[in-house]
């Protein structure tokens, strides 16, 4: 037990805005530890010293805040100094804040009601959505905006535009253009389908919205026969035909909001924000890319091609990136590169038996060439 | 009371000297510095979850530091209430932002069509719409937000209140924002001192209530510099038009950099003029003072204080980053990603590293920035206008009595979920 001599300090009663000027000190009073206030009214105020907690985070000038028990609405401030010392030394709740169990059911129901919230609109209305709208654009609308990813995109790789970038040797084009109708067969598309090479190292392929196939003269390079190619061209066709660059915009667009309002302000929330957008658009485009590729092993299989020099493309990629594995096979916006080798493998329909190559030596050898 | 400087623009008080209440400011660098950090780096590596306790802490700091009379006041909000707020509007708000940023994008998609400047105009306007859509919100968030707050504020015990009127509020600060915008601004005066007004008139600390008096043509002198900044810019651009003068783009120049003096001379300004209107209880006054000039430099120069510190942290990262990355692959795949609108590579999962600590870098240094610029512009900025404020006749304060606590289940959790919350 504590006993200090009484120093002056404000006593608010949280009734009224007067300023009551009193002393404090510690006692005992009943066995116990108290806080004795007064000069506030004819009688004394016991505070008994588990009781007091401080009032944080102040910017501290004139004392220590007390209040009794954490809702307390009277507070006393008793100067810094040796009082203060005192009261700290005795009172051991100061810093103590109870949560209720009530409080804490309401904060996991809200929680509940928010996370399904969130993930009925991401997962289950956005993609039904996305993918009965993507439909729904007009193709030359679709068109107009993939010309403008294509301009982007060329900018971004440091070319002058996309015109610029595209390699335009005469039968380079003619062997690109036979591959195509091969693939084609007497499919229709909703689009025409535009297929360019540019002139860029990355052993890499894609689609924009509209019909847009691109191919980088890097994947040329390291194809070793015009299969591997056709089975790529293929698998970009697909997208083409899905309308996945499409769909992935509009629920890209309609998740990035959410995403931003459920992690808020840049500083805090930003890696989760990125963490989690680039998981979500990898199951949604994993999804895609293992569609891409089944439809591809159909065009090939239908244009009476193997798709085992498809899996030896993926074998290459794999053989000069490494594959992603464990974890990061979930963040990465396409499947595993070895399961990807062996579906293809498994689709194969020619198997050892003779075809007809997609493109004669020449032609190869042109498409090759185009670039140079 | 040593800074306190109300008369440095010649207003006088029309009550007797020893009714006059000045207003102190206590907060200082270090521990405001101290607990800006903490609260940072509890908010980085909680993902931002703790960005509610993070605001409900600071917020603590500057009402404490705020010291009308010597009696400082205090913040009662807690972080929990303030999650419970967001989480309810979250669960309300994430299908209506999503269905809309959808449809939006959708129909913007389906209207554009390249270089045409006829779809580029609606393309621009399908831009705008998840904003203007989202306005209602946006208001009935900011009074709401605003009803928390004050619920939540104490002075010598008592505590403030707002009354509930949030819709009445969206639909007034709408008419009023429609008619600014097709008036080209002239009606800003109407809208800041109606809205005002509409707040204030509803506000109360105790059992009495705050009232907002003047006119709302009173403001126009607070637009004075906006007015000079328009003429810049337009006249210049009228003679250059009729063919009479080349175009002056000095002045034009000239102009959009008064246009920001002149934002900041409306809100400092206005403030004065609307405060020094305020009446509480039918008898206790304000009078403010805030410089314009003052205000409007601490913005700029401990903008720049702020950013050249946070420019420090950011080197340092910058340059360890570099060093782990060492070579291309970084850089690739960082195009790889961006390049798989349906690209067939995987990227290289190996470079994230590098990439990821100048990411964490980049993070990093908009952290400090937002740390030093506490200290550097808003602490400086709330401490101008406290110590250029008194209340008079705060004798009358003594008899007003202690009202109900407004349980504001919800707290500003549209505020937050929208992110229109005050700076503080």
């Amino acid at each position: 037990m504590m006993e200090t001599a009484p120093v002056a300090a404000k006593y608010f009663d949280g009734s009224s805005a007067k300023k009551h000027t009193v002393t404090a000190h510690l006692a005992q009073r009943h066995g116990a530890q108290v806080l004795v206030i007064t000069g506030y009214g004819a009688d004394e105020i016991l505070w008994p010293a588990s009781e007091l907690r401080e009032v944080t985070d102040q910017a501290r000038e004139e004392g220590i805040v007390l209040s009794q028990g954490q809702s307390g609405i009277a507070r006393v401030i008793v100067p810094h100094g040796d009082a203060e010392r005192a009261i700290r030394s005795v009172a051991a709740n100061l810093g103590k804040r109870q949560v209720t169990g009530r409080q804490w059911r309401k904060v996991g129901l809200w929680a509940s009601g928010a996370v399904a919230s969130v993930l009925l609109i991401l997962f289950i209305i956005l993609p039904a959505l996305a993918n009965t709208l993507a439909t729904m654009i007009p193709p030359a609308r679709e068109q107009a905006l993939g010309d403008q990813t294509l301009e982007q995109i060329s900018g971004f790789l440091g070319g002058e535009g996309a015109d610029d970038m595209t390699c335009s040797d005469p039968a380079g084009l003619a062997a690109l253009e036979k591959m195509t109708a091969r693939l084609a067969g007497n499919r229709t598309f909703d689009y025409d389908l535009e297929i360019r090479v540019f002139d860029h190292g990355m052993i890499n392929a894609f689609a924009v919205p509209g019909g847009n196939v691109v191919l980088f003269d890097g994947l040329l390079e390291a194809a070793t026969s015009p299969e591997e190619v056709a089975g790529v061209l293929a698998h970009e066709i697909a997208h083409v035909v899905n309308r996945d660059p499409t769909r992935l915009t509009l629920r890209t667009a309609g998740s990035v909001g959410i995403l931003g309002m459920v992690f808020g302000d840049f500083a805090g929330g930003a890696v989760a924000l990125v963490l989690v957008e680039r998981l979500m658009n990898a199951s949604y485009s994993q999804e895609a890319e293992t569609a891409a590729d089944n439809y591809a092993h159909v065009m090939l299989a239908e244009a009476d091609l193997p798709s085992t020099p498809f899996a030896e493309f993926f074998e290459t990629l794999r053989a000069k990136h490494g594959d992603s594995e464990g974890f990061m096979s979930h963040l990465a916006s396409h499947p595993n590169l070895a399961g990807r080798a062996k579906a293809a493998e498994e689709a194969d329909t020619v198997g050892g038996a003779a075809y007809a190559p997609v493109l004669n030596a020449s032609e190869w050898a042109a498409l090759k060439a185009i670039c140079d | 009371m040593s800074n306190f400087s109300v008369d440095n623009r010649g207003t006088s008080a029309a009550v007797a000297d020893d009714n006059v209440m000045a207003v102190e400011y206590r907060g200082t660098q270090g521990p405001l510095f101290r607990l800006g950090l903490v609260t940072a780096i509890l908010t980085f590596l909680t993902l931002g979850l703790y960005r509610f306790w993070a605001k409900t802490r600071m917020r603590k700091y500057f009402w404490s530091a705020t010291a009308p009379g010597g009696d400082p006041f205090e913040y009662t909000g807690n972080g929990l209430e303030k999650l419970l707020g967001f989480l309810i509007a979250v669960a309300f708000l994430a299908i209506y932002l999503g269905l809309l940023q959808v449809i939006l994008s959708f129909a913007g998609m389906s209207v554009f069509s390249g270089g045409d400047e006829d779809q580029f105009a609606l393309q621009i306007l399908f831009g705008q719409a998840t904003f203007i859509l989202i306005l209602p919100f946006i208001f009935y968030a900011q009074y709401r937000a605003r009803r928390y707050i004050l619920s939540r504020t104490r002075w010598r015990g008592i505590r403030f209140g707002v009354e509930p009127a949030a819709w009445g509020y969206v639909i007034r600060a709408i008419g009023h924002t429609l008619l600014t915008i097709i008036t080209l601004g002239l009606l800003l005066p109407r809208q800041t001192f109606g809205l005002e007004k509409f707040r204030v008139d509803r506000t109360w600390y105790g059992n009495v209530k705050f009232e907002q008096g003047g006119r709302w043509t009173a403001l126009y002198r607070s637009m004075k510099h906006l007015f000079i900044a328009a003429a810049l810019i337009i006249i210049p651009t009228i003679l250059a038009l009729l063919g009479e003068l080349p175009v002056l783009f000095v002045f034009t120049f000239v102009g959009y950099i008064w246009a920001i003096y002149g934002v900041v001379f409306y809100q400092v300004d206005s403030f004065r003029v609307m405060a020094n209107e305020k009446i509480l209880g039918g008898e206790i006054k304000f009078q403010t003072a805030p410089v314009p000039s003052k205000v409007f430099w601490t913005y700029v120069l401990g903008g720049l204080l702020a950013s050249t510190c946070a420019g420090l942290v950011a080197s340092a990262f910058a340059i360890v980053g570099v060093g782990i990355m060492g070579n291309t692959s970084g850089f690739e795949a960082a195009i790889d990603s961006a390049v798989e609108a349906g690209g067939l590579s995987d990227v290289p999962m190996t470079a994230f590293f590098g990439l990821g600590l100048i990411v964490i870098g980049y993070i990093g240094t908009i952290l400090m920035y937002g740390v030093f610029s506490l200290i550097f512009v808003q602490q400086p900025v709330l401490e101008h206008y406290v110590q250029n404020t008194a209340i008079l006749n705060g004798d009358a304060l003594e008899d007003i009595v202690q009202r109900d606590r407004d349980e504001m289940v919800e707290a500003e959790g549209f505020a937050d979920a929208l992110d229109v919350g005050a700076a503080i």
